[in-house]
């Protein structure tokens, strides 16, 4: 009791020192504002910064960077990619990494339309039930079966191959429910239109749905390609010949290969770059359709 | 609802279905069941023999065992304290700048789409104790950076790397959480003289909460399963389990020890902590919880 | 064309009922509008008809040929919903035409002309390459209008469909639905809860409350010979006034008393009253006039305290006490009367209704007019 009384001093006394600090950004002048934005710009700059880093050291030759002074960017740039895509193979594991996304997404994609398509807009027995039980497996990561799943994959024989590494994917519970939260979104109305004109169930897919849905869509192949693309402990543990590998994995074997000193640490960042490309131009392009997305999951 | 169910073919909805749950059943819903069977047995490789509850008890009197508890709750409450707070203090500083505010959401938010073992790889690089570029730095200061063997460090080390790689996310979420919140209260809230952050603290905060519990849940499990690939890049499970979260602790037992048996107990019993912690986090929700008008 | 025929429709949720137990039948050609308040049943009935809601009991019938357990498709309706259903990734055209193709078998050169022919009418042929959001409420709302129009159906069913739109437009949009009526003549259900747009467009009315019918009727029908209180109040704004009344018999007749006011009602037979010595007593705004504007000499007059005033611009609105009852009448709009003043009332005898307290039933309209017993008793059930 003793002790916590001095601490909500404590806590007190720090409130009163620090409230000149936090005043600072109470009032509303264009002062304030310009506060604000160099405090956003070097937040900002901060959280930039390991990725800058890492690009500017993927240039260079030898990867030893050991003060700010040295962090300009090298001359080695275009001989590291290469030598990283082609003389070690990286450009294997991006292919590999490549194919199984889109597989993964298109596949998710058509079987989670037909799902949500079903759920929304068929009248099924049981159908809440079905329902849970496909998000029931959100509560089933990876790590929870993947001993199982192991043995099992090994048993069908589908080790090492692509059937592997993107038939299990496929369902998605969290894609059939931004879809079905999306689908129960639209106004009522429009449903029975079609209804009242005997709309069918193949033509209401592709001619309502679908149309009305593209920013949804959209944002959902970019988080279902971010989500297949980092992928990194599955494809490591079923995957065991490293020309199929993804480049999640292809990262780590970089890694051991510097840290054996048989490869500079430059390459090791030439790696990252590369495997952090395709992900980020998508998030980039399609931010808008993402937060779109986003803000349909949490109603 | 049922005014949308328009379609009332059975057979064909049914099939609609069929991909998803047989999916679901073969590669989710049978591995996770099989996994408690086999937790009651010794296997590896070819060989396999009932041992019954013998794996759970190696578990509950293993001191490592223990010890990877502690480190992983311990990992999962820094990183999700880690990653509102400083998610929440760059979704502020967006809302309250005047312009420009698209450009700094992208330039924070783009860590979601960063590769996990990247982002290890990067800090690995960052902080490496002989040719680390902040190290120098840090070294400057008085602390010496020592991360390969001093498991405090170590620890550190990885959890401002999870924390780096995950507020991209709870950004975007908590940016549409805040952006619904109406001028009129913020308004209001000046109007009266509320200062900013009193103003971020008791009035944003509460009216965020559904979206905050929402994301607590999501860091939690983050913070047990989603930084796999950053421990296994930085320090793989060490120095001396300083690292070794229950979720890298199964893998080297299945993977590397070979010991299916024992892991498929441990993958049982993480599913249980894990299931415990987010039901425990919904009720603390429930009472925490204000969904505003 | 077609007539619509409804026989004992019931429509539980669970343990609510909203619909108990209607019937009502829609000759050819009629345009037939349900009125009522929020909850009512009124549109859900109209979805029963639709085929979007399944009867709990009781059958519906189209030309003769029962459709209760058809779905929409088969009934051949088309509907208009009160926030216009329109696809918004669509163009107008689209929009109007989408639905023809799985409904009936037109060939894609009939459908054109349909559509050129909906979109003169309604005045929106040089809108139809737009999407909804580059249209207006109303403009929306006839697009809408033109999808049910081309689907050439048996029966237009309109969901409230002028509530979204503004007070000037949806004057508008209600005479040109009257036109559009006159044109294509087409059988058409109406659900609104404006008792406006019930008397400006319907052939007759059915108000409904509390799932059930409570009068059907043509609207002036309906204005001057409510069937009971619930009707009486409804329909006509300013609503008319109800007051509670003592009823005893005296050699002049029976008279109605009331703490403000004693009026003798001679036309009432007495043997109707049977034993009842209380009731209410209604009478409408401009049934009520100050003396010094009365036309005609009323046998009584009395005193109320005016307690606001309201300049309708056409009319001044009396809001008046009468012993404790609160009450509306309506004078001249140049009228001299301030709130607060004690002004003498006249009333017009001949518009007086008398309603049982208990079932709100009517018991008595004065009305000199000989025809409104035949009329009253071939209309209210048909």
């Amino acid at each position: 009791m003793v002790s916590l009384s001095i601490f909500a001093a404590a806590v007190q006394r720090t409130r009163e020192r620090t409230r000149p600090i936090f005043n600072q950004f109470d009032d509303d002048t264009e002062n304030d504002q310009l506060r604000l934005h160099l405090l956003a710009i070097a937040s900002i700059f901060i959280i930039v910064l390991p990725i800058i880093v890492a690009i500017v050291v993927s240039t260079k030759e030898s990867g030893i960077v050991t003060s700010v002074t040295e962090l300009i960017p090298g001359t080695s740039g275009p001989a590291n990619y290469q030598r990283a895509l082609f003389e070690l193979g990286f450009w294997r594991f991006m292919f590999n990494s490549f194919i199984m996304s889109v597989i993964i997404v298109v596949g998710k994609l058509f079987v989670s339309l037909l799902a949500a398509l079903a759920i929304v807009y068929y009248r099924l027995p049981y159908k809440n039930l079905i329902f849970l039980f496909i998000l029931f497996t959100l509560l089933l990561p990876v790590p929870v079966r993947f001993v199982p799943l192991y043995r099992l994959t090994v048993d069908i024989g589908w080790n090492n191959s692509f059937l592997a590494i993107t038939v299990p994917y496929i369902a998605s519970a969290t894609t059939v429910f931004i879809l079905r939260q999306h689908f129960l979104s639209i106004s009522e109305s429009l449903v029975e239109t079609a209804k009242i004109d005997g709309v069918g169930p193949v033509r209401f897919l592709t001619s309502v749905l679908i149309p009305m849905s593209r920013g949804i869509l959209v944002g959902v192949s970019v988080i279902m390609f971010v989500f297949a693309w980092n992928q990194y402990l599955w494809p490591l543990v079923i995957i065991d010949t490293e020309g199929q590998q993804v480049a999640q994995v292809g990262l780590s074997i970089l890694r051991g290969q510097a840290s054996s000193g048989e490869v500079a640490w430059s390459m090791v960042m030439t790696g990252s770059v590369l495997t952090l490309v395709p992900p980020l131009a998508l998030l980039i392009i399609f931010r808008n359709a993402l937060i779109e997305t986003f803000t349909i999951q949490q109603k | 609802m049922s005014s949308r169910e328009i379609f009332t073919d059975r057979a064909q909805g049914l099939g609609l279905l069929v991909p998803t749950i047989i999916v679901s059943i073969i590669f989710l819903y049978y591995p996770a069941v099989r996994a408690l069977g086999l937790s009651f047995y010794q296997a590896t490789f070819g060989r396999s023999s009932f041992t019954g509850l013998s794996n759970y008890t190696r578990i509950i009197s293993s001191g490592d065992y223990l010890g990877s508890i502690v480190v992983s709750v311990g990992f999962a409450v820094c990183v999700v304290l880690g990653v509102l707070v400083v998610a929440l203090y760059f979704t502020f500083l967006i809302h309250e700048v005047d312009y420009g505010k698209s450009v700094y959401l992208i330039a924070s938010i783009w860590p979601y789409a960063l590769p996990p073992a990247v982002a290890g790889l990067v800090f690995l690089f960052l902080s490496h104790p002989t040719i680390g570029i902040l190290t120098s730095y840090i070294e400057s200061i008085g602390i010496q950076v020592d991360w390969f063997s001093d498991g405090g460090q170590a620890f550190t080390v990885v959890v401002v790397a999870a924390v780096w790689k995950q507020i991209g996310y709870n950004i975007i979420f908590m940016t549409a959480a805040m952006n619904n919140i109406p001028d009129s209260l913020t308004e209001t809230a000046r109007l009266d003289g509320v200062g900013r952050i009193n103003r971020l603290l008791r009035v944003y905060v509460p009216m965020m909460s559904p979206t905050l519990v929402f994301l607590v849940v999501i860091n939690t499990i983050y913070g047990f399963f989603g930084t796999f690939a950053i421990i296994d890049t930085m320090t793989m499970g060490g120095p001396a389990g300083a690292t070794n979260i229950l979720i890298y602790d199964l893998y080297q037992t299945a993977f590397q020890s070979y010991d299916f048996g024992f892991a498929s107990a441990k993958s049982v019993i993480l599913f249980i902590i894990v299931g415990l912690l987010m039901i425990v986090q919904f009720k603390i929700s429930d009472r925490y919880t204000f969904y505003g008008t | 064309m077609s007539k619509v025929t409804l026989t004992d429709i019931k429509k539980e949720f669970g343990d609510v009922t909203a619909v108990d137990n209607i019937s009502m039948s829609v000759p050819n050609g009629e345009f037939i509008v349900i009125v009522g308040p929020s909850g009512c049943g009124k549109s859900t009935t109209l979805r029963l008809i639709a085929g979007l809601e399944s009867a709990s009991e009781g059958d519906i019938r189209m030309n003769e040929q029962s459709v209760v357990d058809a779905p929409p498709d088969e009934r051949d309706v088309a509907m208009v919903f009160q926030n216009y259903a329109l696809y918004p990734h669509m163009s107008a055209r689209r929009n109007i035409t989408f639905g023809i193709r799985s409904a009936s078998s037109f060939t894609d050169a009939e459908i054109d002309d349909r559509v050129k022919e909906a979109a003169d009418i309604l005045g929106i042929s040089e809108l139809l390459d737009r999407k909804p959001q580059a249209l207006s409420g109303g403009e929306r709302q006839r697009v809408a209008l033109g999808r049910a129009i081309v689907r050439d159906p048996d029966v237009f069913l309109m969901d409230e469909p002028l509530s979204n739109l503004d007070a000037k437009l949806r004057i508008r949009m209600r005479s040109e639905l009257a036109k559009l009526h006159r044109e294509l003549q087409t059988t058409t259900i109406y659900v609104t809860h404006d008792q406006t747009e019930a008397m400006t467009l319907a052939d007759r009315v059915v108000v409904m409350n509390d799932g059930q019918v409570q009068q059907v009727d043509k609207p002036q029908q309906l204005y001057d010979y409510p069937k009971n209180r619930f009707v009486a109040e409804f329909i006509g704004d300013p609503a008319m006034n109800i007051f509670p009344v003592k009823l005893r018999s005296s050699e002049q007749g029976i008279i109605a008393s009331h703490e403000g006011f004693t009026i003798p009602l001679p036309d009432i037979d007495r043997s109707s009253l049977g034993s009842t010595t209380t009731a209410e007593l209604g009478i409408r705004p401009e049934d009520l006039m100050l003396s010094t504007e009365a036309e005609t000499e009323a046998p009584v007059q009395f005193s109320a305290e005016v307690t606001v005033t309201e300049p309708l611009g056409d009319s001044l609105l009396l809001e008046c006490l009468i012993g404790e009852t609160a009450c509306r009448v309506q004078a001249n709009p140049r009228s001299r009367v301030s709130p607060g003043e004690s002004v003498e009332l006249s009333y017009n005898p001949e518009r007086i209704h008398l309603f049982d307290e208990t079932t709100g039933e009517t018991i008595h309209h004065t009305d000199s007019s000989s025809q409104r017993v035949t009329q009253i008793e071939s209309v209210t059930q048909s």
